[in-house]
């Protein structure tokens, strides 16, 4: 132990990091943008705190997360807090309590960050951005409708064009667990080959319904195919009602916004474990992870409740960075009015703070891309090699 | 921020060949008939494990073939590195990776995944009074779910080969390994106590291509499924 070399000042802890020049400055403008295109729907931004009783985050929807939170005592109350590691059920809290008497559907939207207890090794942040809307108080088709359009005009706006969507139904599967009579020490077995898509294993845990749920779990794709094989599939009442609500969806999206990739994967549950209805995640062709993602859910006081969370740092990932501003050397002495007067027109100015020698070369040195001449902003020459 | 590393820019990556990834050893030498049966015809050396090359051509220009290790299709296809993979379920059960799905059992390679010990322990005392049990295993997390499940921790050495040797140098009192007709097992003085789980090769897919190349990785799906129904 007393021959570890000193830690290395730069090191942070596992799956954080540090934005830097230009990263941090796109960050802030892909999230203003997400948010301008939720605002113009009519969701309005609310901003919970970092830290909360643990019981706020961990009811309803929260109870997920109980495993993923960082937890400490509040020394003044002394009761446990948790640093949040999910801002929806902050919203969903702020939606029942302190917005109870707000009509209803309720427009919400929120950006953050959260932090999680650890990372994944496909996954290893763990500190992770959110940007995100809920609507509460509205369980209808419309809603869902809403929510997936408005999440995909989001994308479209940071230039995310291409985006596909993978519709899943997490309680489908329940609903024929239920009707089978399958007994509950089979369920979480069955459950756990569903979601790994074990073929193998779900035809081994499947009793009385393999068949039925092999052909499902091969159902999965393009939208039109998925929803064939469940209308074709010999369902119970409660997924059959499941089902025809996600054609209705799929037909209205469709008919919205025709160039959105629907897929479907009626047996998927992953992860949400506390969806009710419809759920929802989006990824960009070609990249390996989700942008986003959300869901029907009950909020606290029973209330429905539909929310999309978009990740700004993965969102960034996929999007070439956006023309750098342009900054502008503002040599020693020169007229602050004619700076004022180039800010204006979209420049980072960059003052000298004391006499310094030939103004390119000054410029060059602090990394601008023009300088101040005669009132008129001179684009940088190359340098020459 | 997180070091770039120079992933292939978004487009070019949704149209990229798909790429299958098909495990050394054991298996490969099973695939061959399987993948014949699904047209796909990679180049004939990828078989060959004296070739140096690891990235094969198929008769389909939208589709690749790389060998890796075992253990490595399966970190392949969870990173989305390779988008399909043939590998045994013995590694799936290692690495419990929830981006891997399973849709297929191609009903090759098949052993399994056992407990084993000398013969002269081997029932001399009661497996339910241990605490704890020192295990050699390639299979580290399989192997101690597989104890925890019986309430006993397992102090797992992890060994990348000759588990057999471990319980007779005093290495671990079990070794949990693939168990393909027991002579291994029996040439080393090792008996069979417990089989884990039967194994056999699974065709894997990785979620994302699933969701957003749909068609291409279905279609593969497709293939080998029928590629497995009789006559």
């Amino acid at each position: 132990m007393t021959d570890d070399p000193p830690a290395h000042p730069a090191l942070l802890p596992s799956g954080f990091r540090d934005l830097l020049p230009e990263a941090a400055e796109e960050e802030a403008q892909a999230i203003a943008a997400l948010m301008a295109v939720f605002a113009g729907h009519g969701y309005q931004r609310v901003k919970p705190p970092l830290l909360e009783f643990q019981e706020g985050l961990f009811a309803g929807s929260g109870a997920a997360l109980a495993e993923q939170t960082f937890r400490l005592m509040d020394p003044l109350s002394q009761r446990m807090m948790g640093l949040r590691a999910d801002i929806t059920p902050q919203i969903a809290r702020i939606a029942t309590t302190r917005l109870a008497a707000v009509p209803r559907p309720l427009r919400l939207s929120y950006a953050g960050q959260c932090v999680r207890v650890a990372g994944s090794e496909l996954a290893p942040e763990r500190q992770i951005g959110q940007a995100g809307i809920e609507l509460v108080g509205e369980d209808s088709l419309a809603a869902d409708t809403e929510l997936l359009l408005v999440g995909a005009e989001a994308l479209a706006a940071v230039g995310i064009a291409r985006v596909s969507v993978d519709l899943t139904l997490p309680t489908l599967v329940p609903a024929l667990l239920e009707a089978a009579g399958l007994e509950a020490a089979a369920r979480a077995p069955l459950a756990r080959a569903l979601d790994r898509k074990d073929a193998a294993a779900v035809a081994h845990h499947g009793g009385p319904l393999a068949g039925l749920l092999a052909d499902l779990l091969l159902a999965a794709g393009p939208a039109a195919r998925a929803l064939a094989a469940l209308a074709a599939a010999a369902l119970p009442d409660t997924a059959r009602a499941l089902a025809e609500r996600l054609a209705a969806t799929v037909a209205a999206v469709a008919a919205r916004a025709p160039a959105l990739l629907l897929t479907v994967d009626p047996v998927e549950f992953r992860g949400l474990r506390y969806h009710t209805g419809l759920a929802f995640t989006f990824y960009a062709p070609g990249r390996r992870i989700e942008l986003g993602r959300g869901g029907r859910y009950l909020g606290n006081a029973g209330e429905p409740a539909t929310g999309l969370t978009l990740y700004p740092d993965r969102i960034l990932a996929a999007i070439p960075p956006p023309p750098a501003r342009p900054r502008l050397f503002v040599p020693w002495g020169a007229d602050p009015a004619q700076a004022a007067a180039r800010r204006a027109e979209g420049f980072a100015t960059v003052a000298a703070l004391s006499p310094h020698g030939p103004a390119a070369a000054e410029a060059r040195r602090l990394l601008c891309t023009h300088r101040l001449e005669g009132g008129a902003a001179v684009p940088l020459a190359p340098e020459h090699a | 921020m997180t070091a770039p590393f120079a992933l292939p820019c978004p487009a070019a990556a949704a149209d990229r060949p798909l790429i299958l990834a098909l495990p050394k050893g054991r298996i490969l030498g099973e695939c061959g008939a399987l993948l014949a049966r699904a047209g796909l015809h990679p180049a004939p050396d990828y078989a060959d494990e004296a070739s140096r090359r690891l990235r094969f051509p198929t008769d389909d220009p939208a589709l690749e073939v790389v060998r890796v290790r075992s253990f490595d299709v399966a970190t392949f296809v969870a990173f989305g590195a390779a988008e399909l993979g043939i590998c045994g379920a013995d590694v799936l059960m290692e690495f419990d990776y929830p981006e891997i799905y399973a849709p297929l059992d191609l009903g090759i390679g098949r052993c399994r995944i056992s407990v084993a010990e000398p013969a002269e322990t081997a029932g001399t005392d009661d497996p339910a009074r241990w605490s704890s049990v020192r295990v050699a295993s390639k299979y580290p997390s399989l192997s101690r779910r597989h104890f925890a499940a019986r309430g006993v921790q397992a102090e797992v050495v992890a060994l990348s080969g000759a588990m057999e040797l471990a319980p007779t140098l005093g290495l671990a009192r079990l070794i949990v390994d693939l168990v393909q007709t027991g002579s291994t097992l029996k040439a080393n003085g090792l008996v069979e106590t417990e089989v884990i789980a039967p194994v056999s090769a699974r065709l894997i897919v990785n979620r994302t291509a699933l969701k957003t190349r749909p068609e291409a990785v279905g279609g593969w799906i497709a293939r080998f499924r029928a590629a497995l129904e009789p006559g």
